[in-house]
């Protein structure tokens, strides 16, 4: 079987969970008090922000610090808890399929969610957007020449996070471990964005983009380099090493 | 063995292989290591900052603690009934001759000598920081005030933070599939974090009432608080009770 077809598989046996319930519902949450709140955005004079700028730059910062990594964690817990209720994971080890694989098309399906997540933020943030500029009679919707590379770099960012996500779900086996671990690394990026050495830890990558940018649109503030150099070598391996641990320990514990 | 005593004890036997309290502990140094770490790389900016040190400490701190400790209390009201849904234990547990709110609030009493386990270390942490560097005199002159103060803030952040406590727990016992209360547990949080933070009646959302603190409260607000922190709890209970019996109805 090749990988396609396996992922196409994982993604029916999540199909009745209501996790895109979930996802959707955060996605109102986030994006109705910023609707409300809207008129906040004309008041940025201090910063030197523009109206428009300043809706993207806020909505999008209360996705990328705490809910989207949140809501990746909760889907880590799914793809690995439904197959360990009534001991599913034994006939799918049992399989002439290798564990390996197995692991992949999982963590492509969190890929995928994570994808689907993005999209509809993206949209969730067209609609509001209008429907802010029609309460406040000015045009905040941003052109989405801008909007779709920023939102493809964010998560693109997002990934080596996915990957130690997954790496945290797969190996510890405790449900209270892997879970708490999984929610409360994301409360320290807070911190970790304010130092040199943030590109060692994926839970921030999103946020230090965004906060990059926040500081590049405002004209008061000073912007914090994104550095490519090392970045993109650190995250790439982070991710790698990730992956390879996340595909090596898979089922290991079931085959004892 | 009176049955009260038994739910507790089968809780605890149930839960000790779980790692449960081995979780609230790592939680509560972790939080507890925050201030400590913020204040050791900041210690200028907070030296330099006006008011008490307990209101430094608290306004500069206590909000990523709470969402850290509120974040770990979803993790530990989530596995308190994954172990009874995981292999139907839970249905074992129905037909023994016990209530079942009972069960429910067996487990309540586990949850919370955890939390409050948490909390101890994270006021300790936070006592230490204030005696080493925000006021170094207070602690060679033997005056204890600001940890008393620093005490008062915590215990009144441990009852606000109980209605959030008993409402992780009323959704656990809710879901069957684990997931399912972890998001809409996450999402509660997050609803608590995006409502206005200077609106009274929004700040009683059980989610959104553990990011209050103590320093600079009026008092009358204080006690506001208090007794809503308090009626939500038993408010919270009694939906609980109401809705197992409702569930046994349909079973």
């Amino acid at each position: 079987m090749n990988i396609l077809s396996l992922t196409h598989m994982e993604s029916r046996k999540i199909k009745r969970s209501k996790i895109l319930l979930i996802l959707a519902a955060s996605i109102l949450i986030l994006w109705i008090p910023n609707i409300i709140n809207a008129d906040i955005n004309f008041q940025m004079d201090d910063i030197g922000i523009s109206p428009e700028n300043s809706f993207f730059i806020q909505g999008f910062m209360g996705m990328v610090w705490f809910i989207y990594p949140a809501a990746m964690a909760v889907c880590t817990v799914l793809l690995v808890q439904t197959e360990r209720a009534n001991n599913g994971i034994l006939k799918m080890l049992a399989l002439p399929v290798s564990t390996s694989a197995l692991c992949l098309a999982k963590f492509i399906l969190l890929v995928l969610l994570s994808v689907v997540y993005v999209l509809l933020s993206t949209g969730a943030y067209y609609i509001s957007a209008a429907a802010a500029s029609n309460m406040a009679d000015y045009n905040l919707v941003l052109m989405p020449s801008y909007v779709l590379p920023m939102i493809g770099k964010l998560f693109l960012a997002s990934l080596p996070m996915l990957t130690v996500f997954w790496m945290i779900a797969v190996l510890i086996r405790t449900p209270i471990f892997s879970v708490g671990a999984g929610l409360a690394s994301i409360v320290p990026s807070v911190l970790l964005i304010n130092t040199k050495l943030w590109f060692l830890y994926p839970m921030c990558y999103p946020f230090y983009v965004l906060t990059s940018e926040y500081g590049n649109l405002a004209e008061n503030m000073s912007a914090s380099p994104v550095d490519l150099i090392p970045w993109i070598p650190a995250a790439a391996a982070i991710s790698v090493i990730c992956l390879v641990i996340a595909c090596l320990s898979f089922g290991r514990a079931e085959r004892r | 063995m009176s049955f009260k005593k038994m739910n507790f004890l089968l809780e605890w036997k149930k839960i000790k292989r779980t790692g449960f309290f081995a979780a609230f502990l790592a939680g509560g140094i972790l939080a507890g290591a925050f201030p400590v770490i913020n204040t050791a790389v900041r210690t200028e900016m907070f030296i330099s900052s006006p008011g008490s040190p307990a209101a430094i400490l608290m306004s500069a701190n206590y909000q990523t603690m709470a969402m850290l400790s509120l974040l770990l209390l979803t993790a530990g009201a989530c596995i308190l009934y994954h172990i009874e849904y995981a292999d139907n234990g839970i249905q074992k547990m129905q037909s023994l001759p016990i209530r079942e709110s009972g069960l429910f609030f067996g487990k309540f009493f586990l949850l919370l000598p955890a939390f409050f386990l948490m909390f101890c270390i994270q006021c300790a942490a936070m006592i230490f920081c204030g005696l080493h560097w925000l006021d170094p005199a207070a602690a060679s002159e033997g005056e204890l005030f600001h940890c008393l103060e620093l005490v008062r803030c915590f215990g009144f952040a441990f009852l606000l933070t109980l209605p959030a406590a008993l409402l992780l727990l009323f959704l656990s016992s809710l879901c069957r599939n684990m997931w399912i209360m972890l998001g809409i547990g996450i999402l509660g949080i997050f609803l608590g974090t995006m409502l206005p933070s200077d609106s009274f009646a929004a700040s009683l959302f059980p989610f959104a009432m553990p990011f209050q603190t103590l320093p600079g409260m009026e008092e009358d607000l204080v006690i506001r608080y208090i007794i809503a922190a308090v009626s939500e709890t038993a408010f919270i209970g009694i939906i609980e009770i109401i809705c197992i019996r409702i569930r046994r109805l349909f079973a």
